[in-house]
């Protein structure tokens, strides 16, 4: 019990630190300069400006870059062609090649998002500049240039900060697999000290329920504490109702404790019980959505899914948190939660049946 | 005993004990057909989105099937404002993003006055936002080219140079190693690694600490007999060859049934898959002897999985973490072993390169095998 209280803030605060980077970078990238040109300088050091990158070596050879890539050094790598400015005077619209690490897609696709945009700025600036000197009239330079431009909002996360994704599915992963542990240890230790008969002894459902109450309360004021540490400590943003989110934390609770309780049951044994709650708890990240969509998910991987109650609880919170929508949207999900009653009479009628074969 | 004999006795020992077979060999082979469920379909395709089309002229029109055109998403319905669109945004569920095309839009370009379309993607999921916003500037992106062109050719320029002057410059952006940007060449390969490290440590700990068990309950064994030298060799040995055949079933059936690349020689992959067998082995000993209950073999390992898998460096950038975290993850044998594996088997690195990280698996190796000598030593030694 003693574990239950320290453990899971510690390994919140653990979870979260990793990635109190938030999304400012610098990536190291490679550069390989065939044109010394001030434009090419110019791309360089608009590059290095980046939030997201950094410049961090020259090579005098495509083959050198390449081989600090294929060695992780660099995670990208920026070919500028031999004529870069004399094609952009002449209207050849060169091309800049940037090679970037597509096995680590996170870090690439921050180099990708980040490369378009300083290419395209500089682009713009260039086109633009060549537009007024062909006398285009200053107004007008803008649509020569860009006939459309774009206005790209991020709905419900502002900062699009990969830190908010990662933590705010992470930590309720970490939550399930501790409860659903702690579950499985608490009834163990009845089992290590007086022995699971006694402790079961003639009434069953009252010892199980009087086991797990104090636990169903501590975990789930830990439950809350990782919600007040996102929402109100480091201030993410939360438009929906408390009230929502912490009964769908109780009912999350009470889920993976029906699942804990089912495990150590199945065959009374802690070490069986606590396999079967690794096998069943520790993908539950990847099944969480936050970073592959449900929607591109087959059949076989939604039936899994959808036998975790993290899963669940995710729907809600980021429904409340970021869509502040209303809880009647929910039900789906609040109804699967409830669904692990049928779980937890499963784990009750094998408690129960235990005690009377221990009285006859 | 003989060595032979001890080994006999450990793989016995190991057989005998559902939860470490149960863990071993059914969590090994559970987690290949398990972990890369969600991911099967590589990229996230076709995302829902809502038009809200001010415009509705001819150019807004082909805007709006050059968005269908796109892999990335297709149009699920239009809204008459923006208002509308929000309301089914929050109600219908399901929709990924949404394109707003403003008054004028036509006009404006004809008069080159730069319309600005209104792209929103839904940023609680962040590849479902990449993929929207993606798919809607692809589109937006060719119909500007292609007004660019008819402005060119307009001017009288031909069509070859109308068609490669409609950008100062632009950039061509490539992705190597996982040139698709999949998912499970992403994940899986990292992952399996981590999957046979975890296991490795469970099954170590559950027989060292139950072994431990069995001492304190004044069981007799073979363990309490041997040396600690031989004990710890032959339990390596025996350790070291199951999981040789489950790397091999990992790195050569399940990569090749998933299309995972391997472009690691056997001798090169063996070279590294050496040296983290025998880390993750003698951590695994030191770990069985420094638990109470075995069970806690079980809890711990599946504690720190979260925490191991971020601070791999293949999620999160290194140069990112908090030095401590960093420092701490260098310690556990799955850094520098998904790393090594990343590079040689799936980004073609030479083994030069990886030297580093393979110096670390032997130093690890080294470190925990006498930690562990010393464990079982002292054991021996109090009994």
């Amino acid at each position: 019990m003693a574990t239950a209280v320290w453990l899971p803030p510690l390994l919140f605060i653990l979870f979260w630190w990793i990635f109190s980077a938030g999304s400012s970078f610098d990536l190291p990238i490679g550069v390989v300069d065939l044109d010394h040109t001030s434009l090419s300088r110019t791309l360089t050091r608009q590059c290095d400006a980046s939030s997201v990158l950094a410049i961090d070596r020259q090579f005098a050879t495509v083959a050198e870059g390449q081989r600090a890539l294929t060695g992780g050094e660099i995670y990208g790598l920026l070919v500028i062609p031999a004529n870069l400015a004399n094609d952009t005077v002449k209207g050849l619209a060169p091309q800049p090649t940037v090679f970037y690490n597509g096995q680590f897609i996170l870090i690439g696709k921050q180099i990708n998002g980040a490369m378009q945009q300083v290419v395209g700025t500089l682009s713009a600036q260039v086109g633009g500049l060549q537009a007024l000197a062909r006398g285009t009239a200053p107004p007008a330079v803008v649509g020569q240039v860009a006939p459309v431009r774009g206005q790209i909002t991020a709905l419900f996360n502002r900062h699009t900060n990969y830190a908010e994704f990662l933590v705010s599915g992470g930590l309720p992963a970490i939550w399930q697999i501790l409860i659903v542990c702690l579950t499985v240890l608490a009834l163990a230790a009845e089992k290590r000290h007086g022995g699971l008969e006694q402790w079961a002894g003639r009434q069953p459902v009252r010892a199980l329920l009087v086991k797990l109450a104090p636990y169903t309360l501590l975990l789930w004021l830990q439950g809350l504490l990782f919600l007040v540490g996102m929402y109100g400590w480091l201030g993410w943003p939360m438009h929906g109702s408390w009230t929502v989110l912490i009964l769908a934390q109780l009912l999350t609770v009470l889920a993976c404790q029906a699942m804990g309780s089912l495990f150590f049951l199945l065959g009374r044994d802690e070490v069986r019980g606590l396999s079967l709650a690794a096998a069943y708890a520790a993908p539950g990240f990847a099944f969480m959505c936050v970073t592959f969509p449900a929607t591109d998910m087959g059949w076989p991987a939604l039936v899994w899914r959808s036998l975790l109650p993290v899963t669940h609880y995710i729907e809600i919170q980021i429904h409340q948190a970021n869509y502040g929508g209303s809880s009647l949207d929910l039900w789906p999900s609040f109804a699967a939660l409830l669904l692990f009653a049928v779980p937890a009479s499963v784990a009750v009628s094998l408690l129960r049946r235990f005690s009377r074969e221990v009285a006859a | 005993m003989s060595w032979w004999q001890v080994c006999r006795a450990e793989f016995k020992a190991i057989f005998a004990e559902h939860a470490i077979v149960l863990t071993v060999l059914g969590g090994v082979f559970f987690y290949s057909f398990l972990y890369p469920l969600p991911y099967l379909k590589q990229v996230p395709r076709e995302q829902s989105v809502l038009v809200v089309n001010h415009d509705g002229g001819a150019l807004s029109r082909q805007l709006e099937r050059m968005v269908e055109a796109t892999p990335q998403v297709r149009i699920s319905g239009h809204a008459q404002t923006e208002a509308e669109a929000r309301h089914r945004f929050l109600e219908d569920g399901g929709i990924a993003g949404l394109l707003v095309i403003p008054a004028g839009f036509e006009r404006d370009i004809r008069l080159g006055r730069s319309p600005v379309l209104a792209y929103a993607g839904d940023a609680s999921y962040f590849l479902v936002y990449g993929t929207v916003i993606e798919g809607l500037a692809t589109a937006a992106g060719t119909l500007g080219a292609e007004v660019k062109v008819a402005r060119l050719l307009a001017e009288g320029q031909a069509l070859p140079l109308a068609a490669r002057r409609h950008t100062a410059f632009s950039v061509n952006m490539r992705p190597v190693f996982n040139t698709t940007m999949g998912y499970v060449h992403y994940v899986i390969p990292a992952v399996f690694i981590l999957i046979l490290h975890q296991t490795m440590l469970i099954g170590l700990g559950l027989l060292g600490g139950g072994q431990g068990e069995k001492d304190h309950n004044g069981v007799r064994g073979y363990w309490q007999t041997v040396p600690a030298g031989v004990l710890l060799t032959a339990r390596l040995a025996v350790f070291g060859a199951i999981y040789l055949v489950l790397t091999m079933y990992y790195t050569g059936w399940s990569f090749a049934h998933y299309g995972i690349s391997r472009l690691a020689s056997s001798a090169e992959l063996l070279a590294v898959v050496v040296p983290f067998l025998l880390a993750v082995g003698s951590l695994g000993v030191v770990i069985g002897q420094l638990i109470p209950r075995r069970e806690l073999a079980t809890l711990l390992v599946l504690l720190s999985s979260l925490p191991l898998v971020f601070s791999a460096g293949f999620v999160w950038p290194v140069a990112s973490l908090p030095r401590p975290i960093f420092w701490a993850a260098q310690l556990a044998p799955s850094t520098p072993g998904i790393m090594a594996c990343l590079k040689l088997n799936q980004m073609g690195a030479e083994f030069s390169q990886i030297r580093g990280l393979w110096l670390q698996l032997w130093l690890q190796a080294a470190v925990y095998g006498g930690l562990a000598w010393w464990l079982l030593r002292r054991r021996l030694v109090v009994k």
